[in-house]
């Protein structure tokens, strides 16, 4: 019994003494803990936020010689332990959908500018994107815009308040410039997920929705008589970001195919001479409290894998856009960015 | 075609280890399916697809055939899916049949799975096409017939129904999620309860709260008097297991893994429905019911031959419309979109190959599952004469495990297990009944969502009854299934009237 | 007529109060469950009231005080103390280690009748090597995030 009670005794200390010095900091000059932990905003393990942060967490982790692992929370719990973490040991990675949710007003969703510290942007989803049936009337967005000056009512499916949201809110804007007081035409139809979207869709519930490149391609590839058959209307992207994607593009649909569904060709105005556009880009999220020095230790390392130029393959590969920007830099985009549209929210409201 | 190139051993071992896994994973109470395929995940971005997928489809099989093995053996169901096996597999287990139960379930398992296997193969894109033609008015139908169940399982009709409601308004606690198309607004509680609340409460530590912790705490308060130094219960005596007990239950396994399978393929109702769908029918259509719920062979025949009749129906939308069927199936998407695979409407034409490979995954996951399980049980059986001073602790331990980590690491799911642990307790006491709570408390989240937004398109209660002859159809099968759980009670009542 | 009919069933749903609709519903269909279980049942409600907490402070039935409260007690500490060290130790599990240990012995320890030196050691030795072993395999192996 005696050689048992020995043997257990020694398993334990050995297994204490290798976790005590797994979790000892990283290194000399860089405040982080041996076990990082990274919540995002998500409760999906099958999504992008989930996706794009395991391939960058991944990669993080070897570079600074640490353990890190994504944990798939949810908005409100990552903020809720973010905002805990006082020494680093909790990060987030989020999407542009943290502000967003305080634009639209959600309840519980802090102003993340001034509650915690803005982090270096990872990459873009280029996909947002919307879609109507593909025996649809409207061929293109400023066929909708037309008709909804002319007293057509048009829904559109979305997931209120985020990134489903924004596109909406320009279509609705866009409307409000050309045709003031027909900005009404334009309605949502608040709705969950993708699967409840396309289904709003095939129901003929809906005449538009918002979705993406990645999830809806193989349905714009449906023979027409098919009721679930769709077609893009638009690609919120940037020019320059789908310019950027695989020349192959997505599934059957090349990246030439998809430039036809961005600005300038399809145009969704935003003010006289711009067209709204809207990125979905992920970046991290810190405590108010965290050591700059870490913040400088995670942006380094950031910027030592972004130059070896791995990454920007894998993730391509997955149809993201590498986009990397230092902390502060970062910062002052995702504000300004912010800044932007809130006058569109805020119009539209008023 | 290089399909026989995938077929390798390292394929047929992934899959053996990953249904090993899951097996293991279902059989701990407060360990799940799904956590077990989240949490291999990340290991098959090493794999590559094609074994990737071989260990999780395994996992998944694994896991959802484990649950039974808790449920059976200590009235705790392993996972949602198996709640209705306690109803007569620990009866059983109580007459010293443990391992006739778990037999008994296995077989059935392994019918369900095949089952839904072949459903899928031969029928995926016609049956995503019929699923489409159920919007939120049909899916909420479904939900309220799944929700007459309660009818059919209480012991007490107004009790009963009165836990389902309850069941309901607890699950609505919380915000109307975002998510789902609600409006983010907090309803039901005091403000500074929003803080961990904004969420509500999550369904597996309400569910092992319920059934685990309450269950230490009744046995708690009768102070385990009798039972210091060896099991409450022996593996001795009983009927051994034999097939012929599947004789005149061909008719109960189809139906009830078509029930698993159909419910499985419609996203969105919820995969815990599919077991308690299939029991109530067996229960309501069956030319004997008198014995269920006291130790029937046919109770558990119905619920896991459903519940592993999931597996196949939730990888019908998945595969062929690029939507998963439940959470688990949720989370098998993500190992596609790790390899950079599309899953949508072309998926299969597009990748015949890994559609082939898959169904073989499937078909012999479902073979080996019953193979490890079928020679195991006997040792797993073992576990309940394991004395509860030694199992209940590390019950409880395993519960904390599940509940912390089925949301990737919240605290507050932790405390969930503990105050419906005292709520159940409580329940006991004043005569709530725990089932239709749960099945209540299930449902009550997506009741909600297609209910309201049902009503947000159309604008009139009506609809429900007008929308489609899919429609009317489920309103016929909800009144005859009320009606049944009706007559069956006053059959009952005349029969026995000494009992009660 | 007949739309007239179904006019009356007309509804319309403000999405900013959305939220209140069905929860509205379900309360009060709970409320006049509860009204009719209470009517139909008040003459068992205050006897049963009584009886309980006769029960509860231990003047009558079986009811193990030391058992029942002291597995509420040592859980709720449990919780709460792996909650507090969770923060000496982020990220690790090692609080979740700690506290398991601790609470499987204890809990153990008060469900064992006639504690034998025996059964003593076994107590232990199951209350280091199971939470150990689970700590190992889920924390390590599968790097399941614990507290």
């Amino acid at each position: 019994m005696k050689a048992i009670w020995n043997k257990a005794c020694l398993a334990v200390v050995v297994s204490a003494a290798i976790g005590v010095s797994a979790s000892a900091q990283a290194a000399d000059d860089c405040p982080l803990p041996g076990n990082l932990r990274v919540v995002i905003g998500s409760t999906s393990t099958g999504g992008d936020t989930y996706q794009n942060s395991s391939i960058v967490v991944d990669r993080l982790a070897d570079k600074l010689d640490i353990n890190a692992k994504v944990d798939a929370v949810g908005v409100m719990p990552g903020f809720q332990a973010l905002e805990r973490s006082r020494h680093g040991n909790t990060v987030m990675i989020f999407h542009d959908g943290a502000y967003l949710g305080n634009l639209y007003g959600v309840n519980g969703y802090p102003d993340i500018f001034s509650k915690f510290i803005v982090g270096p942007t990872i990459a873009i989803n280029p996909g947002n994107a919307y879609l109507v049936p593909k025996d649809s009337p409207y061929q293109s967005m400023s066929d909708i815009i037309e008709a909804a000056g002319d007293g057509k009512q048009v829904k559109v499916a979305i997931q209120p308040g985020s990134v489903s949201e924004i596109g909406f809110s320009a279509l609705k804007n866009a409307v409000r410039m050309k045709y003031p007081g027909k900005e009404g035409n334009i309605v949502a139809v608040n709705t969950g997920s993708q699967a409840d979207k396309n289904q709003l869709l095939f129901d003929g519930a809906v005449d538009v929705i918002n979705g993406s490149v990645q999830a809806n391609e193989q349905y714009t590839q449906l023979p027409a008589d098919d009721q679930k058959a769709m077609r893009f209307v638009w690609i919120t992207a940037r020019e320059k970001t789908i310019a950027e994607t695989d020349e192959a593009g997505m599934g059957d649909t090349t990246r030439e195919q998809l430039l036809q569904y961005v600005t300038p060709n399809v145009s969704v105005p935003m003010s006289a001479d711009r067209d709204f556009t809207f990125d979905k880009e992920f970046f991290f999220l810190y405590n108010k409290d965290m050591d700059p020095a870490a913040i400088e230790c995670i942006d380094d390392a950031l910027a030592e894998i972004y130059d070896e130029g791995e990454i920007q393959q894998q993730q391509k590969r997955s149809f993201f856009v590498p986009d990397f920007k230092p902390s502060q830099e970062a910062a002052s985009y995702l504000k300004e960015k912010n800044d932007q549209y809130q006058t569109i929210i805020s119009d539209l409201n008023g | 075609m290089d399909i026989l190139s995938h077929l390798t051993p390292m394929f047929f071992a992934l899959i053996a280890a990953g249904t090993s896994i899951g097996i293991i994973f279902g059989a701990i109470p407060g360990m799940t399916a799904t956590m077990a395929v989240a949490v291999c995940l990340p290991l098959t971005y090493a794999f590559g697809l094609e074994n990737g997928i071989a260990l999780l489809l395994g996992l998944y099989v694994g896991g959802i055939s484990g649950g039974m093995v808790p449920a059976v053996l200590i009235n705790i169901p392993g996972t949602p899916s198996s709640i209705t096996t306690t109803f007569d597999g620990y009866p059983m287990a109580k007459r010293g049949e443990g391992e006739r139960a778990l037999k008994i379930g296995i077989v059935a398992s392994v019918f369900g799975g095949l089952f839904s296997a072949a459903v899928l193969f031969f029928f995926a894109p016609v049956l995503a096409d019929f699923a489409i033609k159920f919007s939120y008015v049909e899916k909420f139908l479904i939900i309220l017939l799944a929700l007459t169940v309660i009818a059919s399982l209480c012991s007490n009709m107004l009790m009963g129904v009165f836990s389902g409601v309850l069941g309901v308004w607890l699950s609505l606690i919380g915000t109307y999620s975002i998510t789902e198309g609600g409006n983010g607004e907090p309803r039901l509680m005091f403000d500074f309860m929003q803080y961990y609340l904004i969420d509500g409460f999550s369904l597996l530590p309400v569910l092992i709260g319920i059934f685990g912790l309450t269950t230490v705490l009744l046995d708690a308060e009768k102070g385990f008097k009798d039972e210091t130094g060896q099991g409450p219960i022996s593996l001795k005596g009983g009927a051994r297991f034999r097939f012929s007990v599947f004789k005149g239950q061909l008719l109960n396994l189809v139906r009830s893994s078509s029930i698993g399978t159909f419910v499985g393929i419609l996203p969105g109702v919820g995969g815990s429905a599919a077991s308690v769908l299939a029991y109530s029918q067996e229960k309501n259509f069956s030319r004997d019911s008198s014995q269920m719920g006291k130790g029937a062979p046919q109770g558990i025949v119905s619920s896991e031959s459903s519940n592993n009749a999931l597996t196949g129906g939730a990888l019908v939308p998945l595969l062929s419309l690029g939507i998963p069927g439940d959470s688990t199936t949720a989370i098998l998407i993500g190992a596609f979109t790790l390899q950079g695979i599309q899953v949508g409407p072309l998926f299969i034409g597009n990748n015949l190959d890994t559609w082939y490979l898959m169904i073989i995954a499937l078909l012999a996951a479902n073979v080996l599952m019953f193979g490890i399980m079928y020679f195991a049980i006997r040792h797993i059986a073992k576990v309940i004469e394991v004395p509860k001073y030694i199992l209940y602790p590390l019950i409880i331990m395993m519960c904390v495990v599940g509940a912390y980590a089925i949301n990737y690491g919240i605290m507050f799911d932790v405390w969930t297990l503990l105050i419906f642990g005292v709520f159940g307790w409580v329940a006991h006491k004043i005569g709530l009944e725990t089932v239709p709570l749960i099945i209540g408390f299930i449902l009550g989240k997506s009741a909600e969502v297609y209910f309201v937004k049902s009503l947000e398109s159309y604008g009139n209660y009506s609809i429900f009854f007008t929308k489609s002859p899919i429609a009317m159809f489920l309103w016929v099968l909800i009144a005859v299934s009320l009606a049944f759980a009706i007559y069956l009670r006053v059959r009952n009542r005349r029969q026995a009237p000494v009992e009660s | 007529m007949e739309s007239q009919w179904l006019s009356l069933l007309d509804v319309t749903i403000d999405f900013d109060q959305s939220h209140l609709f069905f929860p509205r519903i379900v309360t009060w269909i709970l409320v006049a469950l509860l009204a009719i279980i209470l009517i139909t049942r008040y003459r068992l409600l205050v006897p049963g009231l009584k009886r309980a907490g006769r029960v509860l402070i231990g003047r009558e039935g079986e009811f193990d005080h030391r058992r029942f409260f002291g597995t509420l007690a040592l859980t709720t500490a449990y919780f709460y103390l792996m909650g507090v060290l969770s923060d000496v130790f982020p990220n690790t599990g090692y609080s979740f280690l700690i506290m398991s240990v601790l609470f499987v012995f204890l809990l153990s320890l008060l469900y064992v009748d006639r504690p034998t030196r025996r059964l003593f050691v076994i107590l232990v030795l199951n209350a280091l090597i199971a939470p150990t072993l689970a700590w190992y395999v889920l924390a390590q192996l599968f790097r399941i995030t614990l507290p």
